[in-house]
């Protein structure tokens, strides 16, 4: 192997860690605020795919502006969703919101089953196949803008969470609910910002992805799985964890190719799941945390 | 000011609170003694709207409080300096004061509430950027206080601020309290440290499991012969 193909590889693994950032961070903020693990996000990834498929192929709208469409439209999906089937939950136990949003992940499967049939599909554009070299590394144009959509969407959403009051409201509801209620801070409805928002990343992930890989109605279910895979490693709450665990994960993956058959990739991303869950359950930031 | 009338509040099913009724005037300073388990908790958590009493009502000047949602509460102006602080790891000292001024009220204060506060706790001016939960012990029992100051109160319930605090920050923390009330805030306080609780307060009520037993001026109760063999030792 050379040095050219060593730097090909994490190159491609870097611009892969970037899209894998996005889809697991909507988990992570979700979770993170409300302590619910939205199963239905893959599904949010999948009808974000097909939108995008339909505004691209159908619509001839450019693929690069396809997400300032589905990102608002998935974010209204999620404010609806949080009022009309996570608020009357109440404080019902995690097991109640898992079994609901698995449902509805169900049931978003059964409608593009229903209405986009079987078929796998996939969007060409006139970038699909540019390629850019940059110090002799071939650098595949697509994913290099999937890759800054996905960077900048996650700067913004930091900005938004550390500089603008219902950011740092959404954090502090994390932290301690009771002590965000005593300063005036309207739980139920930044809960719902922050799953709007959750949803938003994930359609932004299943936009994204639509332009690279082919899909049909179960798409979203492995990329679940490796979300899960990165929150675990990143430990669940935190931005930089969830921007490391994406990092080793896409690189183990793009490593593993080098001794592995690329079709047990997703082999890869579970053992590594398993693996951390066995050795360091508080994740990757456990190694950093030395206290006590 | 505050009027708490003939309230009973459960936990699920166990009552932890009996027909208490009690009062607090502009400008004063009031105290809730009792040991552990007598209610006191719970009691602030109610009149915050964490706890919705089963009956009675809790009134703040006109505004009836129990059937507000709680985050209106604040925005009257009654704030609660919780149990353990409650800081938000994470956060840094200067946005966890900011997050202090959520409500539009105190929002458009929060320039000269800072400036004020900054006076009132040097060491947070000084520390404003450091995490709060790289604060010492006493420093965030401060910034609890000081963030509960940026909602701009005109009444203010510390709940066992003296726990877990080393007896000179202690001190502090009572001076601190005195110093607020003289510039013009009305405190409800509850305390373990029913000597010091006393002495600072200008009426008090003592709690006994779930139940107001006794009333009056803080110095009658610390010479109250019942109140120094419960809760003094003597």
């Amino acid at each position: 192997m050379t040095v050219q193909d060593l730097a090909t590889l994490i190159v491609s693994a870097i611009l892969t860690a970037g899209l894998y950032a996005t889809m697991s961070y909507g988990l992570a903020l979700i979770y993170g605020v409300m302590r619910i693990i939205n199963l239905a996000h893959a599904g949010v990834m999948m009808l974000a795919a097909y939108m995008t498929f339909w505004l691209v192929a159908v619509l001839h709208l450019n693929p690069f502006l396809a997400p300032c469409v589905v990102v608002p439209t998935f974010f209204l999906l999620g404010l609806a969703m949080h009022r009309f089937l996570i608020r009357p939950l109440g404080s019902a136990p995690m097991i109640a919101s898992l079994l609901l949003l698995f449902g509805v992940w169900l049931i978003m499967q059964n409608i593009a089953y229903l209405i986009f049939s079987s078929d796998t599909r996939s969007i060409f554009t006139q970038y699909t196949l540019w390629t850019i070299h940059a110090a002799g590394i071939p650098i595949s144009f697509n994913r290099l803008m999937v890759f800054a959509a996905g960077v900048i969407a996650l700067i913004s959403l930091h900005l938004f969470l550390t500089k603008t009051y219902p950011g740092r409201a959404i954090r502090a509801l994390a932290v301690d609910p009771e002590a965000a209620i005593l300063v005036g801070i309207n739980t139920s409805r930044m809960s719902m910002l922050a799953f709007g928002l959750g949803i938003a990343l994930a359609s932004l992930a299943g936009c994204l992805m639509s332009l690279i890989f082919s899909f049909d109605p179960d798409f979203g279910r492995s990329h679940l799985l490796k979300s899960f895979c990165i929150v675990v490693l990143g430990g669940l709450e935190s931005f930089v964890g969830v921007a490391l665990g994406s990092l080793v994960l896409a690189l183990v993956e793009a490593f593993s190719v080098m001794w592995l058959r690329a079709a047990l990739q997703d082999f890869v991303s579970f053992a590594l799941l398993v693996l951390v869950l066995l050795v360091m359950p508080n994740g990757l930031m456990s190694l950093f945390r030395r206290r006590a | 000011m505050l009027r708490v009338e003939a309230i009973n509040v459960f936990y699920g099913e166990v009552q932890t609170l009996w027909d208490v009724s009690f009062a607090v005037n502009p400008g004063e300073i009031v105290t809730l003694v009792g040991s552990n388990g007598a209610g006191k908790t719970t009691l602030l958590k109610t009149i915050s709207g964490l706890l919705t009493p089963r009956s009675g009502a809790v009134y703040f000047n006109q505004t009836r409080l129990d059937t507000l949602a709680s985050h209106r509460v604040v925005e009257l102006g009654v704030a609660h300096v919780p149990e353990g602080r409650r800081l938000w790891a994470g956060l840094t000292v200067l946005e966890t004061l900011e997050l202090g001024a959520y409500v539009a009220r105190a929002r458009r204060e929060k320039k000269q509430t800072l400036e004020w506060v900054f006076a009132l706790f040097p060491r947070l001016a000084e520390r404003k950027w450091q995490l709060a939960e790289t604060l010492s012990g006493g420093e965030q029992q401060m910034l609890a206080i000081a963030r509960s100051l940026l909602s701009r109160p005109k009444l203010l319930m510390f709940d066992e601020p003296s726990l877990g605090l080393a007896p000179v920050i202690v001190e502090q923390v009572f001076q601190v309290i005195e110093e607020i009330n003289r510039q013009g805030v009305t405190i409800l306080l509850v305390e373990q440290n029913v000597s010091h609780a006393l002495a600072l307060a200008h009426r008090a009520y003592v709690l006994e499991t779930g139940r107001v037993i006794k009333t009056g001026r803080g110095q009658d109760l610390l010479n109250d012969p019942q109140v120094k063999s419960a809760y003094l030792g003597l």
